[in-house]
């Protein structure tokens, strides 16, 4: 976060409305399961029934929602809201690694069960670390030895040594 | 005593010592990455444990934590970066003295501090342990309730910047806790119909994707950090092993100080070696003579940070083997992997396993001492290791994420919610939750529950949680922790408006 160029004020003030929106979605989410907690049936063998707990949590966890929500109203100046999205986006795009890494994970999740977990993890770890490193030759090999180390050799390893089978794909 | 042979039996098995030193090693590389926490290394070690018998497993993690608490020192004494949040005040002076001239020396103190720490708290909660759980048997339900209450108040008020989300953080694991089958008579619960969700969430899976994913995301946030590879401290390095062990041992009352502040802090839930170093450095500096050489190279900086986080190790199970409530992630993780093994965490543990405790004693003192077999051997090789780049490592140590969630039932839907948890994990890290209490609050979730819904099924009166003394008395407890909490809370606050009215005017 030592990027020149930015508003810190600005920023801080961005990363506070973007905590208040997680507590209005957490307040929200938590009544919403408070009440269908309410909804499961109590058995007649005990006092508190499976929804007990759960409706203690939520009952908490919306109290603290609008703890937090008062809280946070409080240090937001007015200008603030209004310079937002402007700072969400430029806060997504210093942060793109992350999100690049991230959409790569997912991705390769949902190929693991099509390719097989070899081709898969051989494919991600390749594609991340080009995404990531300083490119030169020398880091390339490093690169190709260490993604098919973890993808096949940890294959190998678990199937042999663990017998825990990764999964094979459909190829 | 037959336990305590057992253990000793279960322990000294070839298999069972290279397993161990396989874990010491792995411990001290792992700390050594900078970007790559104990925790972390723990969590992705547990999947590998499931195979061996439940005492090797133990074994295997408690090598992997203390060698982990040790490599830390690496890249803090060499590179100035703290490897784990367990060594920032090892930074203070260990880099100044590796700078100098000395960085042997400053890494042979760590060393030893950190074996002798070890040491220490083992030594401690082999005494505290059993009379403990012989207390712990007598609290009921009740009591047990309202110490789970005060467990996660303590964690939440104790870690991060913030009460407030600390205390959300927590109640979200709570929360997550109870999707799926109810404890006490299995009925499903919030599966919305998605069958991913009937079995409940895995512990493992969370784990993995609220540290590990979340962790390996906010490393690649610097752009131009992540792109440069990084310098290391070169130059001849001469350890000088016994002459620092005797220079160790010439400060016994820093040794001891700190080593006690760490199992305390230890035994404290949610205060783990993050704060135990800090905290023992400070002691040693107000009661040196000399407080202005620290900071730039005093010997016994190194040594009190060191000690102080390796005497958490020992201090954390204090209250996982007496009272079966884990005092911070790392001992979660070792609850959960007994739990994966079918023994049941809680006091009755050192009654009905005698022989996995006393086995988990001395796998604590046998695995210091191949922490320092190992530290002292091979310390020239493990300065590479500082040294791997973050583009190698973020990768990797997703696909080993994955291979660990999956090992655990073989299901791949567990990988889908992997990745939902990752990027929920994320998030929260990016807004500035502290994630320790939330994963407490899912393992002490299930727990609480229990003892609440059994409490009022021996006795409907609910005025019996605050009537019965133990019980009322770790709900003051927690009461006081919050308002404490808060009080620190608001007085940071104040200092912080003064300081930027001043700076304004």
């Amino acid at each position: 976060m030592s990027e020149n160029g930015f508003n810190k004020e600005q920023a801080r003030e961005a990363g506070e409305i973007a905590r208040l929106l997680s507590y209005v979605l957490i307040l929200i989410a938590s009544v919403a399961l408070f009440l269908s907690a309410a909804a499961i049936p109590t058995s007649r063998f005990e006092r508190l029934g499976a929804g007990a707990f759960p409706k203690i949590v939520f009952a908490g966890l919306a109290l603290m929602a609008v703890v937090a929500i008062v809280d946070a109203l409080r240090k937001i100046p007015a200008g603030a809201y209004g310079r937002f999205a402007v700072q969400t986006v430029a806060w997504a795009k210093r942060r793109s690694l992350v999100f690049i890494c991230l959409a790569a994970l997912a991705l390769y999740i949902m190929a693991i069960p099509v390719l097989g977990f070899s081709i898969a993890s051989f494919v991600f770890i390749l594609a991340v670390e080009l995404v990531l490193m300083p490119r030169s030759p020398k880091t390339l090999i490093i690169a190709v030895i260490a993604a098919a180390v973890f993808s096949f050799g940890l294959n190998w390893l678990f199937a042999e040594v663990f017998t825990v089978f990764l999964p094979r794909g459909v190829l | 005593m037959e336990d305590f042979l057992s253990g000793l039996t279960q322990i000294f098995t070839l298999a069972t010592l290279v397993y161990m030193l396989a874990g010491s090693i792995a411990g001290i590389i792992a700390a050594a990455i900078p970007g790559f926490t104990v925790t972390m290394a723990i969590v992705l070690t547990l999947p590998l444990t499931f195979t061996m018998e439940p005492l090797q497993g133990i074994a295997v993690m408690l090598s992997v934590y203390v060698g982990g608490y040790t490599g830390g020192l690496i890249s803090a004494a060499l590179l100035g970066i703290p490897g784990t949040p367990s060594s920032v005040a090892t930074t203070f002076d260990a880099f100044p003295m590796a700078r100098k001239g000395e960085p042997g020396r400053a890494l042979s103190l760590g060393v030893w501090a950190s074996f002798f720490g070890t040491v220490i708290s083992t030594v401690v909660l082999i005494v505290a342990a059993p009379p403990l759980a012989l207390f712990a048997v007598k609290l009921g339900p009740w009591e047990y309730f309202s110490l789970i209450v005060f467990a996660l108040t303590i964690v939440a008020s104790l870690v991060g910047d913030s009460v407030i989300r600390g205390m959300l953080a927590g109640l979200i694991g709570l929360a997550i806790s109870t999707v799926g089958p109810d404890p006490m008579m299995g009925r499903p619960r919030f599966d919305f119909g998605i069958e991913m969700l009937q079995a409940g969430l895995p512990f493992l899976v969370v784990l993995i994707g609220i540290f590990a994913i979340s962790q390996l995301a906010s490393e690649v946030e610097n752009k131009s950090e992540v792109r440069s590879g990084n310098a290391l401290v070169t130059g001849a390095i001469d350890f000088q092993t016994w002459k620092v062990m005797k220079e160790v041992l010439m400060r016994p009352v820093n040794l001891i100080r700190s080593s006690i502040v760490g199992v305390l802090i230890g035994a404290l839930p949610g205060a783990g070696g993050s704060i135990a170093n800090l905290v023992a450095y400070d002691q040693a500096k107000r009661a040196s003579k000399d407080p202005d050489s620290f900071g730039k190279g005093n010997p016994d900086g190194v040594v009190a940070s060191e000690a102080g986080n390796s005497a958490t190790a020992g201090g954390g199970l204090i209250p996982l083997i007496g009272l079966g409530i884990p005092g911070s992630a790392v001992d979660a993780i070792l609850m959960a992997s007994l739990m994966v093994h079918g023994i049941s965490v809680g006091p009755r543990l050192i009654m009905d396993h005698g022989d996995l405790v006393y086995g988990m004693f001395i796998a604590m003192a046998v695995a210091s001492l191949l922490m320092l077999i190992v530290s002292v051997l091979s310390m020239r090789l493990f300065l590479r290791v500082a040294t791997v780049p973050k583009w190698l490592i973020v990768p990797v140590v997703m696909v080993c994420c994955v291979v660990g969630s999956f090992a655990l039932n073989n299901r791949v839907t567990d990988l889908y919610l992997l990745g939902f948890i990752g990027v929920a994990g994320y998030v929260l890290r990016a807004l500035g939750y502290s994630l320790a209490p939330l994963v407490l609050g899912v393992i002490l979730g299930p727990i609480a529950e229990t003892n609440l819904r059994r409490a009022l099924m021996t006795d409907g009166d609910p005025t019996l949680f605050v009537t019965r003394p133990i019980s009322l008395l770790f709900l003051v407890a927690a009461v006081l922790s919050i308002a404490w909490a808060i009080r620190g809370h608001l007085k940071q606050r104040n200092k912080a408006k003064r300081s930027s009215d001043a700076a304004a005017s």
